[in-house]
């Protein structure tokens, strides 16, 4: 450190992000500067532009885009302390962005439903943001404009301008600030959170000082200052950074009606039933105001895909459609309309046939969403009957709600140092208490709480870890307790108090002897005893386990089985140690693998060691979360896995389709193999044998039926298919059955028809049967309406398989004028599937 | 007679199937000795050799799409019809042959 140095430290850095230094990287660069004294300058090389690091606006405004060089210049007393921590986190924090970024899925090729293909039908095409079918009445929303003059307002004297500046910034950050104190998605807190960064920052609050430095009135200078960085903003060459010029324009327009009175307007609305906003644009906080019951779309003309009013409606679930064109005038107030955000249109005033479509479109998504959600509810059971627990990891305390919801058996691990990045002072133990009960109270399950676990490649600002030339081998995980004894205990503490929350238990990272376990169970003993003098409720069986990351470990498991009640294996850390790789190290980094021969056996090891011990053993890294690895830890024997919440129904679902037994071969065979290459050759053949869907299934049988013309009847049949997630585009499916149908009807005679259609847009063979209430016209053979309709749907790389000769013996039993008759009695679905499955000898369930 | 036939429609999952149930069960009703190869999904099966078609007085071939080896029927005398005829109205196609 040079404290006083009047020569700056400088360094340059190429940026990582895909998206370029937008907003939330932008206030998270200014979050972590703002910790150090130092001034901090960066220099995007490309446009000559320079920013203060510790303004998100400024960062912003530097339009730095994916692949710009940049310079960083620090100065001040801990301007080296602060360039090394810089320079870390460029590396690793901001790299990590990527991954959060939402990417837009272009729109796929269609076909459309023949219920819209009728040329009377009025449709504006426009950019899908947010998927989803909203029907209601058009409530248009005037434009927002800083440009409107201000009600007569001559400017006092320049303390009293800044007093009002002040008091308007100080209210809506209040308000903000209430706003905030809601329980609300991620996604509305990172919304408001931006403004108030905006309010925050030092350029925008200097704009404002300078302009009433120069005479103007406090409404003037908020004009001036909004237009200046609207401008600036507009100018961007990143659709991303234009977008955030409409939150400036929001916020200068908010502190104006404080200081000028109401500016919205016609801006402003109030909504009474199912209504779909039609704006040119929207500002974040006028989507926030509405009243959710009633929204049921969002159609813009101006909007990009990253703005915050479309990330807001992602993440409310609203339908929205963007890039509408002229759409505050082609769309008249009042007019019943539909937005369909998946096929990326609206329709105004649509005839009945459009209605009753988007009717039973609305509930075809309902029933998916329930199909697709029974799995996650169910418990993850192998199909020899073998239970593994699948666990969430979670960072605080909110998500452990979402894991429920995504089918987490268990908070398997709760990374609590998260609660401590960023801070200046750790956390007190009330806010972590409230934290660890949180996630007890959202899980419902139990909920393994990792006791902090930083250093190596997480550090932390407030404890002052020294730099360190190797840190993976450092001073990290559980080994930085006793020093840092106070901050521990704190931790323990509210662990503890959460344990009479819920069923918690306790986890340490990074430990590799009997020792440091034997420290923590004395820590924690002595909390317990102080909380018993002093009443205070917690678990006394609370479990206590270890993390395996070293592999000292794996070869004391004996020992440790005696003093802990249960391990979690850590693949990433134990990887890099037994394979001595520096996973960051992207020379070596290819041999860190998981699946290498040895580690299999390492692992194994490790298993067997604990299950001897009669001790429960998980798994909570990276290879847990990957789908292909899964044969190989189900042959593990391993009690549960513990993975990010988004992979949870994928896994689930792949659980159901191995046998522990098959894949316990698989592992013996695994281990026996000298090379990565025949272990993944053995994965490969193994999961090609997967079992496949039933032709029949009962979700695929719909008796009662009432719809009402041709049309109607194919679609049901096809959303069927897409309900039982056999198809993921219904429309391409659809399109392909009435393809077929021009070449000759499918009407069969005897009220029977035989839709059908041969293509890899449907993922397993299926018959589909409807039962129709009312016969329906379709141009069979004999000129008969139709009561039964069977649909063929069946893979186009699907040759010579068992399930086209069920289908062909179908198709020649249809012929047979007894088999109608007695298909046409039936009335009930288990009839139907019970009497088809005999008939044509082929069982219900999967083999 | 001895009728060798042959069905095919474009998808070839479930018309071709019927034709030759069609096909056959009225050959039977009406006293005729026939074999039916079907070209679907599955590809060709029930195949007919050369000494069936040349042991065969006609072929018909119930067919919306071009077949395969279609030359092994060079000699013989073809009635060709609509898929949908014959699974609609399997007796006149037979009656077809007298004319």
């Amino acid at each position: 450190m040079s404290p006083g140095s009047s020569n700056p430290v400088e360094f340059g850095f190429v940026c990582p992000l895909s998206d370029g230094l937008h907003a939330r990287p932008a206030s998270q660069m200014a979050k972590f500067v703002a910790e150090f004294v130092s001034q901090f300058w960066l220099v995007n090389q490309r446009t000559g532009t320079s920013a203060n690091l510790k303004s998100p606006l400024a960062i912003i405004s530097a339009d730095v885009r994916g692949g710009d060089t940049c310079s960083i210049r620090i100065l001040g007393p801990d301007q080296e302390q602060a360039a090394h921590a810089l320079e870390q986190f460029l590396g690793q924090e901001l790299a990590k962005e990527n991954e959060n970024s939402l990417p837009i899925e272009a729109a796929l090729p269609q076909t459309l439903p023949r219920a819209l293909q009728s040329p009377a039908i009025t449709r504006y095409p426009g950019v899908p943001v947010s998927p989803g079918i909203g029907k209601g009445k058009a409530v248009v929303v005037g434009r927002l404009s800083l440009s409107q003059p201000l009600n007569g307002d001559s400017p006092a004297s320049r303390e009293q301008e800044e007093r009002r500046v002040e008091r308007a910034i100080a209210t809506l950050r209040a308000r903000l600030q209430a706003l905030l104190s809601r329980s609300m998605s991620a996604a509305e807190k990172a919304v408001l959170e931006a403004h108030q960064s905006i309010l925050d920052d030092v350029s925008f609050t200097e704009r404002i000082t300078a302009s009433l430095a120069a005479g103007q009135s406090a409404g003037e200078a908020l004009i001036a200052t909004g237009k200046y960085f609207i401008s600036l903003l507009k100018s961007s060459e990143s659709a991303y950074v234009r977008e955030r010029a409409v939150d400036v324009e929001e916020i200068c327009l908010r502190l104006l009606e404080e200081i000028d009175g109401p500016r919205f307007g016609s801006a402003r609305v109030t909504l009474e039933e199912p209504s779909v906003l039609v704006a040119e644009t929207l500002a974040p906080q006028q989507l926030l105001e509405v009243d959710r019951r009633w929204l049921s779309g969002l159609v813009l003309e101006y909007a990009g895909t990253t703005s915050h009013a479309v990330i807001l409606a992602r993440s409310l679930g609203i339908p929205a459609i963007v890039g509408v064109k002229d759409a505050p005038v082609i769309l008249t107030a009042g007019e019943q309309i539909v937005v369909d955000a998946n096929r990326g249109f609206v329709v105004p005033n649509g005839n009945p046939t459009v209605h009753r479509f988007y009717d039973r479109e609305w509930q075809t998504q309902r029933w998916r969403q329930q199909a697709l959600s029974r799995h996650s509810t169910a418990r993850a059971i192998t199909r020899d009957g073998q239970r593994i627990e699948v666990g969430a990891n979670i960072c605080s305390g909110e998500e452990s709600a979402a894991a429920l919801a995504q089918g987490a058996e268990a908070i398997g691990l709760f990374r609590t140092e998260f609660l401590f990045l960023g801070r200046e002072r750790a956390p007190s133990e009330d806010e972590q208490f409230a934290a660890y009960a949180e996630a007890a109270r959202g899980a419902k399950r139990r909920v393994t709480i990792r006791t902090i676990d930083v250093g190596g490649d997480k550090p932390i600002p407030l404890l002052n870890l020294p730099t360190e030339s190797n840190p993976y081998l450092g001073y990290r995980g559980m080994r930085i307790y006793r020093e840092h004894q106070d901050l521990f205990r704190t931790q323990l503490r509210a662990i503890l108090r959460a344990s009479a929350v819920g069923p918690v238990q306790i986890m340490a990272p990074m430990v590799s002897t009997i020792e440091e376990v034997l420290w923590l169970k004395e820590q924690l003993g002595e909390s317990q005893e102080d909380f018993e003098r002093r009443k205070i409720a917690f678990d006394p069986l609370l479990p206590v386990g270890i993390m395996i990351e070293v592999p000292s470990v794996a070869f004391n498991l004996d020992q440790f089985s005696a003093e802990v009640d249960f391990f979690s294996i850590g693949t990433n850390d134990l990887n890099q140690y037994f394979m001595a790789v520096d996973r960051d190290n992207a020379r070596v980094a290819k041999l860190a693998n998981v699946r290498q021969p040895s580690f299999l056996r390492f692992l194994k090891h490790i298993v067997d060691a604990v299950q001897r011990n009669g001790k429960w053993v998980g798994m909570c890294g990276e290879m847990a979360g990957d789908v292909r690895n899964l044969p190989l830890l189900l042959g593990l024997g391993l009690h549960g896995i513990s993975v990010s919440s988004p992979e949870i129904p994928a896994l689930k679902r792949t659980i159901s389709r191995f046998s522990v037994h098959e894949c316990r071969q698989l592992l013996l065979e695994a281990i026996e193999c000298a090379r990565l290459e025949e272990v993944d050759e053995l994965l490969r053949n193994f999961t090609s044998h997967e079992p496949v869907q039933p032709l029949l299934d009962p979700e695929l049988v719909i008796v009662n039926s009432d719809s009402r013309t041709k049309e109607e009847a194919i679609r049901e049949l096809i959303d069927s298919l897409y309900i039982a997630s056999r198809t993921e585009n219904p429309d391409h499916l659809e399109g392909l059955v009435w393809a077929r149908e021009q070449t000759c009807s499918t009407g069969l005679g005897d009220g029977f028809a035989i839709p059908h259609c041969r293509s890899d847009a449907v993922k397993a063979n299926s018959i589909a049967i409807l039962k129709l209430d009312h016969p329906i016209e379709w141009d069979a053979i004999d000129q008969k309406p139709v009561s039964t309709v069977i649909l063929l749907a069946v893979r186009e790389s699907d040759t010579s398989n068992a399930h086209l000769q069920v289908l062909a013996k179908l198709a020649r039993r249809l012929m047979n004028a007894q088999f109608r008759d007695e298909v046409s009695q039936l009335k009930e679905s288990g009839e139907i599937l019970t009497h088809l499955s005999r008939e044509l000898q082929i069982p219900l369930q999967p083999q | 007679m001895k009728i060798v036939a042959v069905t095919a429609c474009p998808t070839g999952i479930a018309h071709t199937y019927m034709a030759a149930e069609q096909l056959e069960k009225t050959a039977r009703a009406l006293g005729h000795e026939i074999k039916v190869e079907t070209q679907g999904a599955m590809g060709i099966e029930n195949e007919l050799d050369e000494n069936e078609i040349r042991q065969a007085q006609v072929a018909i071939f119930a067919i919306d799409i071009e077949i395969e080896k279609r030359e092994r029927f060079r000699q013989l005398k073809v009635i060709q019809v609509p898929v949908q005829e014959a699974i609609k109205n399997p007796k006149s196609v037979f009656h077809r042959l007298q004319g």
